[in-house]
């Protein structure tokens, strides 16, 4: 006869299966090895594109740091989009949801795991993009503010997971439609966030709009802490994009928090939680 | 005393969207309609139905993936609806075809992994995975990934998976669906030596095989069109029927208006027509032996030969077509099997 | 090939995509998805030119870049089109080996899907020039376009794109659920070494050499040239439109050449390894 288990609650479970759910993402992309080349070499040929672009205009040089700035962060956002704000609808499709549900820890360890693990893979590709730039593109980032920029990086991360985690939620009662709206939140957004220009450029009233992705003020903060002429090309001073960062991490992780135990109930009382294929 | 399931008026009702109302759907399906369980711990309970009975209904409700829409269930004594947080420490379910866990990771890694969510420690973790996969015969592929595994592999790592967390109730949805004999026997085999060793643990199968059923269950309830029609053990269910006389008659061909003339036989309390190849069976469940008289006079009126004639036991299949006047293959609107 | 198991295979596929790309919303937030994209894309580089041209939107360079972007559209829907719609049937649906099995042609039941995509991309265009025209003054005037030259680089250019794709439909059938990205990722390549919204001039000459033996680079050029005359960069200056079109047959008909070989292989590799109908879940 097999002895019973002594089990883990609490904080304890909530570390468990953060990590236990986060093993696929890492694991998983270190096992195909194709990633590297489809995540990382692939895209950077894309951003080479939006480099030669300013190359061919003549553009001032700061311009091109922007972009493989904006490359390097856009690489976060796709990971919050495909990989975090579709990932519920994913895991309902396949099964995994229901077990998901039924499991003792909480949705958010789930989460989280998710979340660490994408930033694992993003990291990569942003670090390469960044890499890439500054041998291709004799780009030259400032690190006079190193601290500054940590906890900038620190803020924008954390809100865009938040904001992700959010839409992990909000996506949990849809269908096919996830998808396309994620899809739908690529281009628009980087049109919004200024990832290959200068936010400002927009006009103060839609950058202030746009601030409410996180996106958009940590990639502003980021090319002023790092890029010579960022402070010029910026849309407000540092201190003041690091105070709405740390706004918009407040919101989106007790939204995420608040909308999954909604999500969670709605879709249990409307039998959303199996398989859709609607 | 505290029972290991418990539901009362349990009742479930799927209103359609939009989307469906404009395709034409029905308004309003009932799943589920006053169901009524007691379950006691260290049952092994089986639910048996045909598709689209309510049976996948009535355990996602059990294991708080979906909320009742009347009345109330309890599962190791707390509601699903108000303590899910409480009940789910305490089950774990398997369903049969099941696609969890991630092709990439191997048998041994997505075991781990579903344990950790159940807060087993690694070492505890791994050391419940040998034992299980041994039980199950796949010790030699915990290093194989998930998406290597054929059809019957995969669902014994989801069987163990069931199993991992040590829970007090086990939900099993038709688990040796699509599986063959041969691991339909070891899955059977594991779910009673599992119940066996240890008296407080409670497992709620459901399946529309008659034969797993009756092999494996303490208590069967008969459940269609949401509505539960008998529960009791299978001897008990079947010795309803043992004052009835169950004959088969094996003829050539014959159609449907010929089994209904022999329904119509003063005596005849249910007569159920199969085709099979070159020939036809009914099978008839009379009230009493002598009516069988009052049935090959009918035949021979029509002309009917008499090729064979059987009289047996009473199965579930029978219980069944006594309950709701078909067999469980009729309902399901397939072939019947031979 | 049998015409009529060609076309049951055509029709089925295109029905079956346009199913796929539409019905999963009502028709006005399906508009909205199937235009916002593209002319984002488009706004991303008018932005960009604006920033670095203080606003000069009168050059042809503009031009060039605007009607690039604008174009580039359909290499996105058509090519990533028929290589998603592997991955989606064997990932997504687990259709694909059903498919496969079934009596039609595989290749062109692949290319058929892509039909839903290309129609969406055509209205994306047409609206992504009509903005050219209304806010950015592009000089497209119906009675100056250059018809016959138009129709014949669009009646080659849209096969030729197919069979990019289904090149790389049988590249993907190699991968694992990672190549979801794969037909945005080659899109993304192929968009610096095209001419798409830069001339190749400015590329290492490996890359440009790269550029000028990839057919879109010159159905990019033949239809900018055909909607607005000669733009701003220089690169094909001295190579009437004539040359470019016996140029880019040529190279539509090597590519299909090599993309018949190069699918009939991936797809023998596919059934060797048990690959056509393998899941991650990753």
């Amino acid at each position: 006869m097999l002895p019973r288990l002594s089990k883990a609650t609490g904080w304890q479970l909530f570390v468990r299966a953060t990590l236990a759910r986060m093993y696929p993402r890492v694991i998983g992309a270190n096992r195909e090895r194709t990633w590297v080349f489809f995540e990382v070499l692939l895209p950077c040929l894309s951003l080479t594109a939006y480099v030669l672009v300013y190359r061919s205009l003549h553009a001032p040089p700061a311009l091109v740091s922007f972009v493989v700035v904006g490359g390097a962060m856009g690489a976060f956002w796709a990971n919050v989009m495909w990989a975090m704000a579709n990932q519920l609808y994913w895991e309902k499709e396949t099964g995994n949801l229901a077990l998901y549900i039924i499991a003792p820890m909480s949705m958010m360890a789930v989460l989280l795991g998710m979340a660490l693990g994408g930033m694992f893979n993003a990291a990569t590709r942003a670090l390469a993009i960044v890499v890439v730039g500054a041998l291709l593109f004799d780009v030259r980032f400032s690190t006079a503010h190193l601290p500054m920029l940590v906890l900038t990086c620190v803020l924008t991360m954390t809100a865009l997971y938040g904001m992700g985690m959010l839409f992990a939620s909000l996506f949990l009662l849809f269908g096919r439609e996830t998808w396309h709206l994620v899809n739908l939140a690529q281009e628009p957004v980087h049109l919004c966030a200024g990832m290959y220009f200068p936010v400002k450029s927009l006009g103060v009233w839609v950058a202030a709009a746009a601030s409410v992705i996180p996106l958009t003020l940590g990639l502003d903060a980021i090319r002023q802490l790092t890029i010579a002429d960022g402070p010029t090309l910026g849309l407000m001073a540092v201190p003041w994009e690091l105070l709405g960062l740390g706004f918009l991490v407040a919101i989106f992780l007790s939204s995420a928090r608040f909308m999954l135990r909604h999500m969670e109930r709605l879709a249990i009382a409307e039998g959303r939680l199996t398989q859709s294929r609607s | 005393m505290q029972f290991a399931v418990e539901t009362e008026h349990l009742g479930r009702v799927y209103r359609p969207k939009r989307a469906s109302k404009d395709r034409g759907d029905a308004a309003v399906r009932v799943a589920l309609d006053d169901v009524n369980l007691q379950l006691p711990r260290g049952e092994l309970f089986g639910l048996l139905g045909p598709n689209g009975a309510g049976k996948t209904t009535l355990i996602k409700i059990l294991t708080t993936l979906l909320s009742p829409s009347t009345g109330s269930a309890r599962v190791a004594g707390y509601d699903v609806a108000r303590e899910p947080e409480r009940v789910r420490p305490r089950i774990n379910m398997v369903s049969g075809g099941e696609a969890s866990g991630y092709g990439l990771l191997t048998v041994r890694e997505n075991l781990w992994m579903f344990g950790q969510f159940y807060g087993l420690s690694s070492a505890d973790t791994n050391g419940r995975i040998t034992e299980l996969v041994d039980v199950v015969n796949m010790s030699d592929r915990l290093n194989t990934k998930s998406y290597e595994l054929s059809t019957g592999l995969r669902q014994k790592m989801n069987i163990v998976r069931g199993y991992l967390s040590d829970p007090d109730v086990v939900f099993l949805d038709e688990p040796t669906l699509g599986l063959d004999v041969a691991a339909s026997r070891d899955v059977r085999g594991f779910i009673r030596r599992w119940m066996d060793e240890d008296p407080g643990r409670t497992t709620v199968l459901t399946t529309h095989y008659m034969a797993e059923a009756d092999d494996l269950c303490d208590r069967v309830a008969i459940i269609n069109g949401g509505r539960l029609l008998a529960c009791d053990s299978p001897s008990a269910l079947k010795r309803r029927l043992r004052q009835d006389a169950i004959f088969e008659i094996e003829t050539p061909p014959i159609d449907a208006t010929m089994a209904g003339h022999v329904s119509l036989v003063a005596g005849v309390r249910k007569a159920a027509h199969r085709d099979g190849d070159g020939f036809a069976t009914l099978e008839l469940i009379l009230e009493a032996e002598h009516v069988i008289g009052e049935v090959l006079a009918c035949l021979q009126r029509q002309n009917v030969q008499l090729v064979k004639l059987t009289k047996r036991e009473p199965t579930l299949e029978d219980v069944f077509v006594d309950l709701v006047g078909r067999r469980m293959a009729e309902v399901e609107g397939v072939a019947p099997s031979q | 090939m049998n015409a009529g198991r060609a076309w049951r295979s055509l029709r089925a596929a295109a029905w079956l995509g346009w199913q796929i790309e539409s019905n999963w919303t009502d028709p006005f937030l399906f508009t909205v998805y199937s235009v916002a994209k593209p002319v984002a894309a488009a706004a991303i580089l008018v932005v960009m030119y604006a920033v670095a041209t203080r606003g000069d939107f009168s050059s042809p360079t503009f031009a060039y870049i605007y009607l690039g972007s604008a174009l580039y559209v359909y290499v996105g829907a058509v090519m990533t089109g028929v290589a998603f719609a592997v991955i989606d049937d064997r990932e997504r649906y687990r259709m694909l080996r059903y498919v496969y099995v079934a009596p039609i042609d595989f290749r062109l039941y692949l290319i058929g899907r892509a039909v839903g995509r290309f129609a969406a991309a055509t209205a994306s265009v047409l609206i992504t020039l009509a903005a050219g025209i209304v806010f950015f003054h592009l000089d497209i005037h119906p009675g100056a376009i250059d018809w016959p030259v138009l129709v014949l680089a669009m009646a080659i250019g849209m096969p030729m794109l197919a069979l990019l794709g289904l090149g790389l439909g049988g590249v993907v059938m190699q991968f694992a659920q990672q190549s979801w990205s794969v037909g945005d990722a080659v899109a993304g390549t192929l968009f610096l070494i095209s001419g798409a919204v830069f001339p190749l001039d400015i590329l290492p000459a490996p890359l440009r050499a790269c550029g000028f033996v990839l057919p879109i680079t010159y159905w990019l050029e033949l239809v900018r040239r055909a909607l607005v005359g000669r733009t701003g960069f220089q690169t094909f200056a001295t190579v009437g439109s004539g040359k470019l079109l016996v140029i880019f047959s040529g190279l539509t008909c090597l590519l299909a050449v090599a993309v018949v070989a190069s699918f009939r292989w991936c797809e023998q590799r596919a059934r060797e390894r048990g690959l056509l109908d393998r899941t991650t879940n990753y």
